[in-house]
């Protein structure tokens, strides 16, 4: 060829370009190359949204996965699925960063004679596999977490082809003990389900539904729908007991911090009470009777010495509950499941028959057996003692940490040492998978098949939205090619072909592609089978719980709302997220009163070891209102070794990210086998270290100031008659808040923009839960920062929630160094704002811009152009609601670690060094809502663009619409609320276009 | 400040005996001749300090400015601080080369080169801090109103902008009104100098050959200069405190700014002209020039405005307090008792209690307290800014994001590095620019000898 003319130029890069994509097959592409054959579904810049099923707990929430090119950028809840109906919890949001973990397992790997792994092929690893699982015959043991139906009973089938000894389902937050205390009242061991949508009294013996127990989103949604204020008398009331002021506490009416242990004595007094209110009443159901002889011993005094709670205050829950239309109680969640937990948990249901719940707002479901069922914990300690013993041979571990989450005491790792050959299925490296002798990395719930049926009626469907990202495979592949390679007999005993086909097997009775676009099949959600008192209560011994140890504090271990059981804590934008309730981020933390810090003569970060007789952890102090003299409460989840998050790696440093506090809890089970938590006294000391604490939350006195606000329902009563009476124009509530100048956020954009962009956010509706603050960081690509610039006040997040504690006051030593908050015991006054940019009419940061970086633009948002701001830093410091944050350093090199950068949001820029940053409203889903609606000829409707905070807030707390249509949901939303609406600081005159409605303190003394 | 009456001009000088002309140029020369090791000592950390803060910046440039302390919500620190800081030490030149010479204060001839010399690398250095500041100073130069393809301007509502301005003019005519005042010097030190020195002075010096005419027109220069001045004089800072008053944050937000920041800079550059004057007029011996009556003089400029400027604090603290905002009381009220109480506290110290003592003459001639009064006083100044700044937006409206902010050691050091290179360039233009103004002195000189010979006034 002596020249190249155009027409071999081209055909030579045609070529190349074909060679290029071919070997962007089995690599991740390096180059940008448009697709040469452009898959039917997928347009470059469009996204494709697959349907599956959340993995982060077994609530089984319904998702909406948005790829963009092939790559999961985004969940969101499925909006028809019964469980979550379109919204997701913090966990869920943050679920999506496992597959592109910068850690993760490349591969199948075989533990060498040196200790260290070599990468084997999989056809190796099934022979290995198959080798030793022959050999050991039945001395196979396989612990799994609880998995979806398809998955486990394919489990179950291997177990049984390959003659292993069994399948231990282990689960560090199981609710066994539900199902135990249902068969001992009811005879039916199933998990009841509590229905709070319907209730008007709800009752809550410390099962934290709002943040961890069962199903968050879910509770949340139908708590919100529950106290509507709307609803006569103002929607229902929350009553909470237990020693701690946590998230769900905050959200109720009343909170009784009894004697941690003595819930159960405390739902019998209160059980009795009622049942006296119903008698006098003539109310009484006839089968009640049976129960006098068992409450006969549980009056009030007597209660009320064991639990502290005044009697009177017993005796008025009880005719509270008696009188109540639609009451339930909640039994106690993991935090207080003590050695007597089934006894507690049973008492509620006891009480929930007496106040005539059952069928009404507590629904026992048919009890079905599945094999995926979790075993008992003292199922999980037979299998250590017989891992002990050296009766197990091979140990295949799916999906469970136990090295971890199991406690130290129950010597699972030293049992683990005495198996001949661990393997392990974990697809990132945790503390269990480190002892494993063989790797085989599963796919992530992003790359996998299953299924998931969190309750009768509820199927719910996993499908992969993309390629695996490493050389992972399937577990069920897994099994299936193991067994193949045992031979013919043990192949034969299980489905030929991948794990896919075996869930389109299981699925056979449905429209499996419509399901697949539905994500699942959802019958019916009413399922309450009829069921009775049933004889053997007698059987429970009621009294109080044991703890262990002679400390003088009981140790209060409870579920971190965002780490869960800690398998949140290698996903960064749950740990850079706050504690919803203490604003801690990264960090391990004691919380004890402000009494008991007094008497042990510590403050604010002094560092105290925590000494039980299973051992012993060091870790900073935050004194606090809310929890009782007697009581220190430790979260569980931070305190791993292992894991790029979820250790200090990510800082670069060696050792454990804070303390687990599962390492000093006894492994202790209660009467029925399930795993206790509460369970130990421990003493405290200090140690004279101090050490800084990652509280991004200093002070939650808001001295009286116009942000959080809160009004009593007799005062909102008063202030909606006013308006009626035609002071239409007064604004807010509760006079001493006049506008200085009333406006109307519709007027501050542009007279020819049919658009002004604006927000109504419902205080009475949010719970704290952070869910948007996750969805609002991995729709915007807001980096997270990490432990040492969180420290420093330099997290990243557009959106916060900002948690204040009453009124508060402008008491002026408030905002020295040392921060006192303001909660006390029985205060429940907790105000939960989130506060993201205000998209003002009057902006402060707009005029001091000096190059125009930030500006109004038309439809009345204030815009950020990132490529124009020099970084002056001017407009942060004029910001009122400081909402804007800064790239100190070049976060979008250093802080996000290959391949995270696969799941940044190609809708949005990331930022670089030196530029500003915040909130936009989402501008490009607005955007992406107006090229649709403008490719029809039509303008925006409202509905069709949700920014990602409001898409998943569980109680529909924020509402997004135009504020120049009167009739959207938005603007409807604040009209109707007009008595309890503000703007946040607004004697600033800012004109923000996000109006806040106040949350609602509702007594539930008065009604009694 | 009222002149001395006219009569006693003789007085201004005394002790100093009567010189000729001849005596003077050697004198006032001689500074600029040689140069004792303790010169290259000063001078070699001078160019040290400044060099490390040139190694942190480019680090700073490199690596973001996360390096510095900056904690949300405080996203203003020592860089602005210093800026400030910096900006009020330029105002004495001014002040004393402009508008002492309008009101015909002959005393300030011997003090002003001194004072105009440090006003033009005072503004120098306050203005790199502007750089240093922005998060990305490869862009900064946005911020000019440049033409450009695509359509962008700058936002004229923003101080920032108006700070750019008033920092650019300033230079400009301070640099106009030091160069315009040095020609007849330069004509001086031309006609004594060999080698390169009389390369650079004859360039310098414009041909100045003490004509008549030349005479003129350099008077008319120098007074039409002062006249341009003096608006800048209170301009500059005035703008440089809307920097913070026009902004909404408490303890930023109040009227009282501009004269209170006017009489805060010209409070701390007179002191800086003291901290300067003092040891070069010790080194060089240059008694029989700069005299204790012209120190005695610049501290009644410092009392006069020490007072402005703790009436100043006073009355922000009663305007917080009366105006019943609380955001505002409680901004104040943690200003001088919240995590910044010893900044408030040096501040208030240095620049109003401590400057009160200068009611006594015996301390207003005391030269080595002068000297240590005045740094105080710049030390004060420094805190002044720092507290304003900092306090205010460490506690600003939003409870649930206070924060405190804590300056990191990288900052120091460019802090450091200002006064680094500060020196050196004032040092250099010690040993080549003279430091007192050979013709104003001898103007006062001949004055004198008329007096002397007439014996009338």
């Amino acid at each position: 060829m002596a020249e190249i003319d155009r027409r071999n130029f081209l055909k030579l890069v045609g070529v190349g370009a074909g060679a290029a994509a071919a070997s962007g097959c089995s690599d991740i592409p390096q180059k940008l190359i448009p697709y040469v054959v452009q898959p039917e579904e997928i347009t470059p810049g469009l996204a494709v949204t697959y349907a599956s099923t959340c993995q982060e707990c077994p609530a089984g929430c319904g998702l909406h996965v948005r790829t963009r090119e092939g790559r999961p950028v985004k969940l969101e809840g499925n909006p028809d699925h019964p469980i979550n109906r379109g919204s997701l919890c913090a966990r869920g949001q943050a679920g999506i960063g496992r597959t592109y973990l910068p850690d993760r397992y490349p591969g199948p790997m075989l533990r060498q004679a040196d200790g260290g792994y070599e990468p084997i092929t999989w056809p190796e690893a099934h022979e290995l596999l198959a080798k030793k699982v022959t050999a050991a015959g039945t001395r196979t043991r396989v612990l799994s977490g609880a998995s979806g139906p398809t998955l486990s009973g394919l489990i179950a089938r291997w177990v049984s082809a390959v003659g292993a000894g069994g399948n231990v389902v282990y689960e560090p937050f199981d609710y066994r003990v539900l199902q135990e205390a249902s068969r001992a009242v009811f005879g039916i061991a199933s998990q009841p389900r509590f229905d709070l949508g319907q209730a008007d009294f709800i009752i809550d013996f410390g099962s934290d539904f709002l943040e961890s127990w069962t199903s968050p989103p879910e509770h949340g949604r139908q708590f919100a729908e529950a106290r509507a204020v709307s609803k006569p008398d103002g929607g229902a009331r929350l009553v909470y007991v237990g020693p701690r002021l946590t998230l769900t506490a905050g959200n109720s009416d009343e909170w009784l911090p009894a004697r941690p242990g003595t819930e159960g004595v405390l739902a019998l007094g209160i059980a009795r009470a009622a049942l006296d209110e119903a008698r006098a009443t003539g109310a009484s159901a006839p089968s009640l009777e049976q129960l006098d002889e068992l409450l006969s011993g549980y009056g009030a005094n007597s209660v009320s010495a064991i639990t502290e709670v005044p009697a009177a205050t017993i005796q008025r829950l009880g005719r509270t509950l008696a009188r109540a239309a639609r009451p339930v109680a909640l039994p106690p969640g993991v935090a207080l499941t003590s050695s007597r937990a089934t006894a507690t948990a049973a008492a509620v249901l006891v009480l929930n028959v007496v106040v005539g719940a059952l069928g009404e707002t507590l629904l026992v479901t048919p009890q079905v057996s599945t094999p995926g069922q979790v075993s008992s914990f003292q199922d999980v300690l037979s299998l250590v003692d017989a891992m002990q013993a050296g009766q197990v041979g091979v140990l295949l571990i799916h999906d469970a940490n136990p090295v971890y989450s199991m406690p130290d005491d129950s010597g699972f790792a030293a049992a683990l040492k005495r198996v001949d050959f661990v393997v392990s299925t974990a697809s990132g490296p945790d503390e269990t998978s480190e002892s494993a002798d063989l790797i085989l990395p599963d796919h992530t719930p992003m790359e996998s098949w299953g299924d998931s049926s969190p309750r009768p009626g509820v199927r719910s469907i996993v499908q992969p939205t993309i390629r695996p990202l490493q050389d992972t495979q399937a577990f069920g592949d897994t099994l299936i090619a193991t067994a193949k390679a045992m031979g013919e007999a043990t192949a034969a005993q299980l489905p030929s072909g991948s794990f896919r086909s075996v869930l389109e097997e299981a699925w056979s009775g449905t429209d499996f592609r419509a399901a697949l676009a539905a994500g699942g099949v959802f019958q019916g959600d009413g399922i309450g089978g009829a069921a009775v008192l049933s004889a053997n209560l007698a059987a429970l011994d009621f009294a109080e719980p044991s703890l262990v140890g002679d400390g003088s504090f009981t140790l209060l271990p409870f579920p971190s709302p965002l780490l869960s059981d800690g398998r949140g804590a290698n996903l960064p934008w749950l740990q850079e997220t706050p504690d919803p309730v203490m604003k801690v981020a990264w960090q391990s933390w004691a919380e004890i009163s402000h009494g008991a810090a007094e008497t042990l003569g510590v403050e604010y970060g002094d560092v105290v070891s925590v000494k039980t007789p299973q051992g012993q952890v060091e870790l900073p102090v935050v004194p606090r209102g809310g929890i009782r003299d007697d009581v220190i409460a430790i979260g569980i989840g931070q305190g791993h070794r292992v894991g790029f998050y979820a250790s200090r790696a990510d800082d670069g440093k060696p050792g454990q990210r804070g303390v687990s506090v599962i390492s000093i809890l006894p492994a202790a089970t209660d009467e029925t086998g399930s795993r206790a938590w509460l369970t130990a006294m421990a003493s405290v000391r200090a140690t004279g270290e101090r050490r800084p604490v990652a509280k991004t939350q200093e002070n939650d006195n808001k001295r009286g100031r116009k942000l959080g606000e809160a009004v009593s329902l007799a005062a909102l009563a008063e202030a909606q008659e006013t308006a009626h009476a035609g002071g239409g124009e007064a604004e807010g509530h509760g006079g001493g808040h006049e506008m200085l100048r009333p406006f109307d956020p519709a007027d501050d954009s542009s007279e020819d923009s049919a658009y002004r962009w604006g927000m109504t956010i419902d205080l009475d509706r949010c719970n704290g839960c952070s869910a948007c603050v996750v969805a609002c960081s991995i729709e915007n690509n807001v980096v997270n920062v990490g432990e040492e610039l969180v420290l420093m006040d330099r997290q990243m997040h557009w959106l916060r929630i900002e948690r204040f504690i009453g009124d508060g006051e402008a008491d002026l030593e408030t905002g020295r160094n040392l921060p006192r908050d303001n909660e006390e015991l029985g205060n429940t006054d907790v105000r939960h704002s989130p506060m993201l940019c205000q998209q003002c009419g009057a902006a402060p940061c707009e005029p001091v811009c000096p190059v125009f970086a930030t500006y109004h633009n038309q439809e009345g948002l204030n815009g950020m152009i990132y490529n124009r701001c020099i970084g002056t830093r001017y407009c942060s410091n004029n910001c009122p609601y400081k909402v804007r944050r800064y790239n100190w350093y070049d976060y979008a090199i250093e802080n996000i670690h290959e391949p995270m950068n696969l799941m940044l949001n190609p809708d949005v820029t990331v930022r670089g060094q030196g530029v500003m940053e915040k909130c936009t409203f989402c501008v490009q889903r607005i955007e992406n809502g107006r090229q649709l609606a403008k490719d029809e000829g039509r303008p925006i409707a409202d509905g069709e663009v949700t920014p990602a905070c409001a898409q998943t807030c569980p109680t529909q707390a924020i509402t997004f619409g135009n504020l120049k249509d009167d009739q959207s949901r938005s603007v409807q939303r604040a009209d109707k609320n007009a008595a309890r609406s503000y703007h946040a600081l607004h004697e600033l005159n800012t004109r923000p276009s996000i109006t806040y409605l106040a949350k609602v303190t509702r007594g539930t003394k008065g009604e009694g | 400040m009222t002149p001395p009456p006219a009569d006693s001009v003789a007085a201004m000088i005394r002790p100093a005996p009567l010189r000729s002309d001849s005596k003077t140029n050697r004198d006032l020369l001689s500074v600029m001749q040689g140069a004792p090791l303790g010169y290259w000592l000063l001078l070699g950390t001078a160019l040290l300090f400044m060099h490390i803060a040139g190694g942190i910046w480019v680090y700073q440039v490199y690596k973001g400015l996360g390096i510095a302390g900056y904690a949300h919500p405080v996203f203003w620190g020592v860089y602005i601080v210093t800026f400030v800081f910096w900006v009020g030490i330029a105002h004495a030149g001014t002040l004393i080369s402009a508008i002492l010479y309008l009101f015909r204060a002959k005393w300030r001839n011997a003090i002003n080169r001194g004072a105009e010399a440090m006003t033009v690398f005072a503004v120098l250095t306050a203005a790199q801090f502007l750089g240093i500041h922005v998060g990305r100073m490869w862009k900064a130069y946005f911020i000019l109103p440049y033409p450009n393809q695509r359509g962008l301007w700058v936002n004229f509502k923003s101080p920032l902008l108006w700070d750019t301005f008033a920092i650019t003019t300033y230079a400009t005519i301070s640099i106009l009104f030091l160069y315009v005042g040095l020609i007849p010097d330069l004509a001086i030190a031309r006609d004594r100098a060999t080698g390169w020195k009389k390369v650079l002075y004859t360039v310098l010096a414009l041909g100045w050959q003490g004509s008549s005419g030349q005479w003129k027109a350099h008077n008319r220069s120098v007074l039409h200069l002062s006249g341009l001045a003096t608006p800048l004089v209170l301009s500059v800072h005035s703008v440089v405190s809307w920097d913070f008053a026009v902004a909404l944050v408490p303890g930023w937000h109040t009227t009282i700014f501009a004269p209170y920041f006017v009489a805060g800079a010209i409070f701390s550059g007179f002191a800086m002209v003291l901290t300067l004057m003092i040891p070069v007029r010790r080194i060089f011996g240059l008694e029989a020039y700069i005299t204790d009556y012209h120190f005695e003089n610049m501290s009644r400029f410092i009392l006069l405005t020490s007072i402005i400027v703790g009436y100043a604090y006073a009355a922000e603290y009663f305007i917080a307090w009366y105006s019943g905002v609380e955001p505002e009381q409680t901004a104040f009220w943690l200003r001088a008792f919240g995590p910044y109480w010893i900044s408030t506290w040096i501040m208030i110290t240095c620049n109003g209690i401590l400057p009160q003592l200068l009611w006594f003459k015996k301390l207003r001639t005391n030269v080595p307290f002068l000297f240590v009064l005045s740094v105080l006083i710049n030390i004060g100044m420094w805190f002044e800014r720092y507290v304003i700044i900092i306090t205010g937006l460490s506690r600003e409206y939003d409870p649930a994001v206070w924060g405190v902010y804590i300056p990191s050691w990288p900052e120091m050091g460019i802090l450091a590095g200002s006064f680094g290179f500060f020196c050196t360039f004032f040092l250099i233009f010690l040993k080549l620019f003279p430091i007192v103004a050979i013709a104003e002195m001898k103007e006062i000189s001949i004055h004198e000898k008329a007096h002397a010979t007439e014996g009338v006034h």
